[in-house]
C-alpha cells in the first residue's frame, strides 16, 4: 500500500469520484479516494438520479448547465452506459406565489441560455394526459433536463479515474486527520496515509470530517425517504417534480417508478430507517396526481441523506483557516446532478488556481458571513 | 390500526405453538400468515413425524397442523392470506390479499417465525416451466391435489427430496431417479429406504446438467461428478421426465428480522445468515423473538419446542407470572432432541450464540433377529433419530429406546406378542414383521403400506428387496387396514426370503394403452370409473377417450369391456355409445372441392 | 388429468367448481385453489414469457420467486401462485414487463 499521495479525497460518492477523475484528466493522478463503505453507498446511490437545470439562482443554473453538457458526454467518455435520458423536467406549481416566482425564474433561466417552456395546466394535460392536473397553477418544462442511473454514473467516474491512475480504496474509513505544516496525515482502518491536499467530499458526514481538520462546516444531514415500484413498460419520459406539491417522480430505464418527498418533521442526524407514514402519504398523494400508479406495487423503500447547507446550496472551495483543505459539500439533495461540473471546477481550482468554465467563488464558505439567501427550488 | 399484545408473523409449527402458550394465558395474540390455511409447511406433509408423543410423533404433518390449530382459543385472532410487508420505524404493516389492503399493526411483542425459502441451483435451461422447488410440488399435490406431471427427476437426497419423492409416488407419479451430488444420501436412511425399495434409484455423485425442452420440460440430462463436483465428461445421460424437482436445501427468510434491526450472523451450520437469539429465542431487540426455520434450518419438532419457549417467555414478560419451570422444561426438551448425531451441525452452529449441551445416547442396535418361526418385528432403524413411537406404542413393553430419545430401539422378543402395532406406528416405516415357514415352504412378511390401490387377498404380486429389485412371486394373504393409513399387508413369499423381501409391486397393467390417440391407459380408465364416471359417454368426455382422430375404433371395445367388468353390467346394457360423422377426418378443402364438383 | 383422484393418505374432496378464463378460453377450477394450481390442473405449465422470450412457469408456489407473474383481470404482475382463482376471472400470460393498468 502506498502511504503518501498528493491528493486525498474523502468520499467515494459521485462528487468525490468526479473530482478524482477531473484531477487525473487535467494531469494530477497522484490521488487517492477513501470510501468507508462501497462506491455509491452514501447519498449518491440512494438518490433518484434527476438532472435539472431549472434553478432559482443564476450560478446554480450555470453550474447545472455545465453539468448537463458533461453528462451528455459521460457515457462515451468513460465507456460506461449511465442510462442518461433527457426526458425533460416537468416542474408543477400548486401555489400562486410560487407560480409568479417561476415566471421570473424562467426569464432569468432563458437569459442564461436555457430553453424553458411555461405550460398552462391545459398544456400539461395535453402532453401528459395521464397526469391529473387538479390544483396545478402552472408548470415549467425544460427538455434538456433529465435523469441518469446514479450508481452507473458514480462507477463511470470511478472506473475512468482508476484508468488514469487514481487509487480508490473502498471499505476504508478515515477516523482522524492530523494537520501538518505542509499537508495532512490521515488515520484510516488500513493504516496512516499522508497527503499534501485533502478534499472533503463526504456528503452526509462532511461536518465530521471538517471537525477532524478543525474547520466548522455548517452542514446538517437530514434523512430523506424514497421508494420504487415494480417495473412496467416505459412510457413516462420526464422527471415530474413539484416544490409546492412536495414530490418528485420518474420512470427508470428499467421501467420502475422512483419517487420521494421531503418531510418537514425530519430531525437532523443520520437515520437509515424508513417509516410507513412515508409510504402512506406518498401513496395517497401520488395516486391522486398520477392515477395510473394505483395498481402498481411498491417493491422497495429506503432512505438517504440530504447534506443541507444553511442556504440549501453547495459549499465548495478551499478553507481559509486550513490551507489545502478543500470541500465540496452541503449539496442539499443535488450533489448527483451537480457533480460533473463541481468535480471539474474544483479540479481546475486545485491545478490551475482558477475555474475555466463556471465560476464557483460565490459558493465558498465565507458567503455565510454576508447572510443567507435560500435556494427555493428544492424538494 | 390493530393493537395486540403479541404479533406472530408466520403460523407454522413455531408460530402456532407460541400462540397456544400465550393465548391460554390470556394474552391477545394475532397470527398473520401468508397461506390460504394455517400450519405453514405442516399442511403439505403427509408423512408421520418422528419424535415423541408430546410433540405428535407418528402423527402426519397435516394432522399435526389441525391439532395445533384446535388448541387456539378466543384470545387468538388469525389473519390468513396476509403478508407482513414491513417492520418500519413507526409501525408494522401487513398486506391482506383477500381485501387488497394494508393493515397497520401495533404489537407489544413480536415473534418472527416466517420459516425459510428454497435454494435454487444453476443449470442449463433452469428457467423452463416444469422445474419446481420441492415445496412447490408439495403445495400443488398435497394442498391442491394437482400433480405437476407424471415423470419426475428429483434433485437432492436430503430429507425433503426423499419425502417429496415418496409423496410423489403416493400421488401416482413416477420418480425416475433421485440425484445426489455428494457421495452419500443427505437425509435419514429410513426415508431413503422407503423410496429405494419401491425401485427409485438414488444416484450418488450425480447432478443435473441441463433441462431439455423448448416451451417446458421434456427431459433432463444428468451426469456423474468427480470429487470436486465437476461433471465427468462422457457420463451424461438423458432421462425422459416432465418435472424436475429441486430439493437442495433451505435458506432462512431473514428479511423482516433484518429490517427490524435484528443482528444477523452468518452460520453455515444453521443454513447461512440467521438472526441472533438467546436461549429464550429472544433477539438483540427486547420485544422481538424468532423461532423455527428462520432461527436455523431444522425440523418441525424443534420448531414447535422453540415456539413454545417463545410463547412462555412472552407470557412471562407480559403477565409477570413466574413461568421459569415451564421454560426450563422446554429448554430441556430441546437439549434432548438435539442430542443426536443429526443435530451435531445445529449444536455447533448454536455454539456461536451460547454454550450447548447434549445427552449421551446409545448406538447399540438390536443384535439378534429373534426366534425363527415366530411372527415378530424386525426393526431396521440404524440411525440415531430422535424418535420413540415404537416404544410408546408397544402394548407389551417389548420395545425400549434406552435413555435418550436418540438411542436406537431394542426389542425383547420374549415379551413381543407379534401384534404389529409398532410397524403401523413407526414414522420411518422401518419395522417389518416376519415369520419363517408360516406354511410349509413359505415365509410370511408383513409390510407397512401407504399406497393405493390396496392389494386384495389372494392377489399375486411381485416381491421386491430393499433396493426395489424383483426377487420372486408373492401372494397377498391379508390386508390389515389402519386408521392412520399405514396399512399392514401380509405377504406370503417363498421360504428363505423373510429377510430379503421388503416391498412389493402390483403387476402393472396400467401401462397398457387403451386409447392410442389420447394415450389413455387401463389404469386411468379404471380410476375414472372408480371416481364415478360409469357411463360410457361420460367417460369419453371426461378422459377424451375415443375422441381422437380414430373415432374410437381401437378403444371403444376395450373401454366397454373394462366398464362392464368394473360395473358388473353387461356390455349390452352399457350400449355402444353414439357414433358421429365423419367416420374419418375430412379436410375442409375436400369439402370445398366436392362442392364445386357436385355443381357441375 | 392432472388432478389426483385417489390418495392413500389425503381425503380427496370435490370442491365447488367455478369457471375462469385463460387467454380467453373457458376453463374449470376448484373454488379455494390458486390460479397456478388451476392452470396446472388444466395442463397449462407455461404462464408467460420473460423479457428475453424465455418461457416461464411457477417455481416456489409461495409467492416469493416472482416466476409466476400473470395478467389477472387486466392487472399485470399478479402472483398467480398465491392468488386464489375466482369465478369469471380473466387470466392471461404476461410477456416481459407488465403494463400499466389505465
Amino acid at each position: 500500500m502506498k502511504n503518501e499521495y498528493k491528493v486525498a479525497i474523502i468520499g467515494g460518492g459521485i462528487v468525490g469520484c468526479s473530482i478524482a477523475y477531473h484531477l487525473a484528466k487535467f494531469g494530477e493522478n497522484d490521488v487517492v479516494v477513501f470510501e468507508k463503505d462501497y462506491l455509491s453507498s452514501g447519498s449518491t446511490g440512494r438518490c433518484a438520479g434527476g438532472i435539472r437545470q431549472q434553478w432559482s439562482s443564476p450560478h446554480n443554473v450555470l453550474l447545472a448547465m455545465r453539468s448537463v453538457s458533461l453528462f451528455e458526454k459521460l457515457s462515451q467518455e468513460t465507456g460506461v452506459d449511465i442510462e442518461y435520458k433527457q426526458g425533460g423536467y416537468l416542474v408543477l406549481s400548486y401555489d400562486d406565489q410560487e407560480a409568479a416566482q417561476f415566471e421570473k425564474n424562467v426569464q432569468m433561466q432563458r437569459e442564461l441560455g436555457l430553453d424553458v417552456e411555461i405550460l398552462t395546466p391545459k398544456d400539461v394535460k395535453q402532453r401528459y394526459p395521464y397526469i391529473d392536473v387538479s390544483g396545478v397553477k402552472m408548470a415549467t418544462f425544460c427538455q434538456k433536463d433529465g435523469h441518469a442511473n446514479p450508481h452507473l454514473a458514480n462507477f463511470a467516474y470511478a472506473r475512468a479515474a482508476q484508468k488514469l491512475g487514481v487509487h480508490i480504496m473502498t471499505h476504508t474509513k478515515v477516523m482522524a486527520v492530523e494537520v501538518l505544516p505542509n499537508g495532512f496525515e490521515l488515520f484510516t482502518n488500513r493504516g496512516k496515509i499522508g497527503a499534501k491536499i485533502l478534499i472533503n467530499a463526504a456528503g452526509p458526514h462532511s461536518r465530521e470530517i471538517g471537525n477532524m481538520v478543525g474547520v466548522d462546516l455548517p452542514t446538517e444531514s437530514y434523512r430523506h425517504q424514497i421508494m420504487v415500484t415494480e417495473a412496467v413498460k416505459n412510457f413516462f419520459n420526464p422527471m415530474a417534480i413539484s416544490f409546492s406539491g412536495n414530490f418528485y417522480m420518474r420512470q427508470t430505464k428499467h421501467g420502475q417508478f422512483i419517487m420521494g418527498q421531503g418531510d418537514p418533521e425530519e430531525k437532523p442526524g443520520i437515520n437509515n430507517n424508513v417509516t410507513y407514514r412515508f409510504e402512506r402519504e406518498m401513496a395517497e398523494k401520488m395516486c391522486a396526481i398520477f392515477p395510473f400508479l394505483s395498481k402498481l406495487r411498491i417493491v422497495r423503500h429506503w432512505s438517504g441523506h440530504y447534506n443541507m447547507s444553511p442556504d440549501a446550496q453547495p459549499i465548495i472551495g478551499e478553507s481559509t483557516s486550513v490551507p489545502s483543505f478543500y470541500y465540496a459539500i452541503g449539496f442539499s439533495g443535488h450533489g448527483f446532478m451537480l457533480a460533473p461540473a463541481v468535480g471539474e471546477a474544483l479540479a481546475q481550482m486545485i491545478i490551475y488556481g482558477r475555474t475555466l468554465h463556471v465560476d464557483i467563488t460565490e459558493l465558498n464558505l465565507d458567503r455565510f458571513e454576508k447572510g443567507v439567501v435560500r435556494e427555493k427550488n428544492v424538494v | 390500526m390493530v393493537k395486540t399484545d403479541f404479533l406472530i408473523i408466520g403460523g407454522g409449527p413455531a408460530g402456532l405453538s407460541a400462540a397456544i402458550e400465550t393465548s391460554k394465558r390470556g394474552l391477545k395474540t394475532l397470527i398473520v400468515d401468508e397461506g390460504v390455511e394455517l400450519g405453514g409447511q405442516l399442511v403439505k406433509q403427509t408423512h408421520k413425524f418422528f419424535g415423541h408423543e408430546g410433540f405428535y410423533a407418528s402423527v402426519r404433518g397435516f394432522e399435526i397442523a389441525k391439532r395445533l390449530i384446535s388448541q387456539l382459543n378466543e384470545n387468538v385472532t388469525i389473519m390468513n392470506q396476509t403478508t407482513v410487508t414491513g417492520i418500519y420505524e413507526d409501525i408494522i404493516t401487513a398486506y391482506d390479499r383477500e381485501n387488497d389492503l394494508i393493515v397497520e399493526i401495533e404489537p407489544k411483542y413480536i415473534l418472527i417465525s416466517v420459516g425459510a425459502s428454497e435454494r435454487f441451483i444453476p443449470f442449463e435451461n433452469n428457467h423452463l416451466p416444469g422445474i419446481y422447488g420441492a415445496g412447490a410440488v408439495q403445495t400443488l399435490m398435497n394442498q391442491f391435489k394437482v400433480l405437476p406431471g407424471k415423470r419426475v427427476l428429483m434433485v437432492g437426497s436430503g430429507n425433503i427430496g426423499l419425502i417429496v419423492s415418496y409423496q410423489l409416488l403416493q400421488a401416482g407419479a413416477q420418480v425416475k431417479a433421485i440425484v445426489e451430488i455428494t457421495e452419500k444420501v443427505g437425509g435419514y436412511q429410513v426415508h431413503a429406504a422407503k423410496v429405494k425399495r419401491l425401485g427409485v434409484p438414488i444416484l450418488l455423485r450425480h447432478t443435473i446438467v441441463k433441462a431439455i425442452g423448448d416451451e417446458k420440460v421434456e427431459g433432463a440430462v444428468i451426469a456423474q461428478v468427480d470429487e470436486k463436483f465437476n461433471v465427468i465428461p462422457g457420463t451424461e445421460r438423458e432421462l425422459a421426465v416432465d418435472v424436475i424437482c429441486i430439493a437442495v436445501g433451505l435458506v432462512p427468510s431473514i428479511e423482516l428480522a433484518q429490517m427490524a434491526g435484528v443482528k444477523i450472523e452468518y452460520i453455515p451450520e444453521l443454513g447461512g445468515f440467521v438472526p441472533f437469539r438467546d436461549r429464550e429465542m429472544r433477539t438483540n431487540i427486547k420485544n422481538i423473538f424468532v423461532a423455527g426455520d428462520l432461527a436455523g434450518i431444522e425440523e418441525a419438532t424443534t420448531a414447535m419446542i422453540e415456539g413454545k419457549i417463545v410463547g412462555v417467555a412472552v407470557a412471562r414478560d407480559l403477565t409477570g407470572i413466574d413461568l421459569q419451570e415451564d421454560l426450563e422444561k422446554m429448554q430441556k426438551e430441546l437439549v434432548e432432541f438435539r442430542s443426536g448425531p443429526f443435530s451435531d451441525k445445529v449444536r455447533k452452529g448454536l455454539e456461536r450464540f451460547f454454550p450447548q449441551s447434549a445427552h449421551s445416547y446409545s448406538k447399540d442396535a438390536q443384535q439378534d433377529l429373534g426366534p425363527t418361526g415366530k411372527l415378530r418385528p424386525i426393526i431396521e432403524c440404524f440411525e440415531n433419530i430422535p424418535c420413540n413411537p415404537c416404544q410408546t406404542s408397544c402394548p407389551s413393553g417389548a420395545i425400549t429406546v434406552p435413555g435418550n430419545i436418540n438411542s436406537l430401539p431394542l426389542i425383547d422378543y420374549s415379551k413381543c406378542t407379534g401384534c404389529g402395532i409398532c410397524a403401523m406406528k413407526c414414522p420411518g416405516l422401518a419395522i417389518f414383521m416376519v415369520q419363517e415357514n408360516h406354511q410349509p415352504g413359505r415365509d410370511l412378511i408383513v409390510l407397512p403400506y401407504e399406497f393405493l390401490p390396496l392389494p386384495e387377498k389372494g392377489q399375486k404380486v411381485i416381491a421386491l428387496d430393499r433396493e426395489g429389485r424383483e426377487v420372486g412371486q408373492a401372494e397377498i394373504v391379508k390386508v390389515v387396514k389402519s386408521s392412520n393409513k399405514t396399512h399392514l399387508v401380509h405377504l406370503s413369499v417363498p421360504a428363505g426370503l423373510a429377510q430379503v423381501v421388503r416391498s412389493f409391486r402390483i403387476p402393472q397393467k396400467s401401462d397398457s394403452i387403451v386409447c392410442r390417440c389420447e394415450e389413455i391407459t387401463v389404469e386411468e380408465i379404471e380410476r375414472a370409473i372408480d371416481e364415478g364416471y360409469t357411463d360410457y359417454e361420460e367417460l369419453r368426455r371426461y378422459l377424451r377417450i375415443g375422441m381422437g382422430p380414430c373415432g374410437g375404433r381401437t378403444c371403444r371395445v376395450i373401454t366397454l369391456s373394462i366398464l362392464a367388468r368394473k360395473t358388473k353390467k353387461s356390455i349390452q346394457e352399457i350400449g355402444c355409445g353414439t357414433f358421429r360423422p365423419p367416420s374419418m377426418p375430412v379436410k375442409f378443402d375436400s369439402i370445398v372441392k366436392g362442392e364445386i364438383d357436385n355443381e357441375k | 388429468m392432472r388432478r389426483i383422484a385417489f390418495h392413500p393418505i389425503l381425503e380427496i374432496e370435490k370442491p365447488k367448481t367455478i369457471k375462469f378464463f385463460f387467454e380467453g378460453r373457458e376453463l374449470e377450477a376448484f373454488e379455494g385453489e390458486t390460479i397456478a394450481a388451476a392452470l396446472v390442473a388444466n395442463g397449462i405449465d407455461v404462464f408467460g414469457q420473460t423479457e428475453h422470450s424465455r418461457p416461464r412457469g411457477f417455481y416456489c408456489a409461495i409467492g416469493k420467486c416472482s416466476s409466476c407473474l400473470m395478467i389477472v383481470d387486466g392487472v399485470s404482475n399478479v402472483r398467480s401462485c398465491i392468488t386464489l382463482v375466482k369465478d369469471g376471472m380473466q387470466v392471461e400470460r404476461q410477456v416481459g414487463r407488465g403494463e400499466i393498468t389505465w
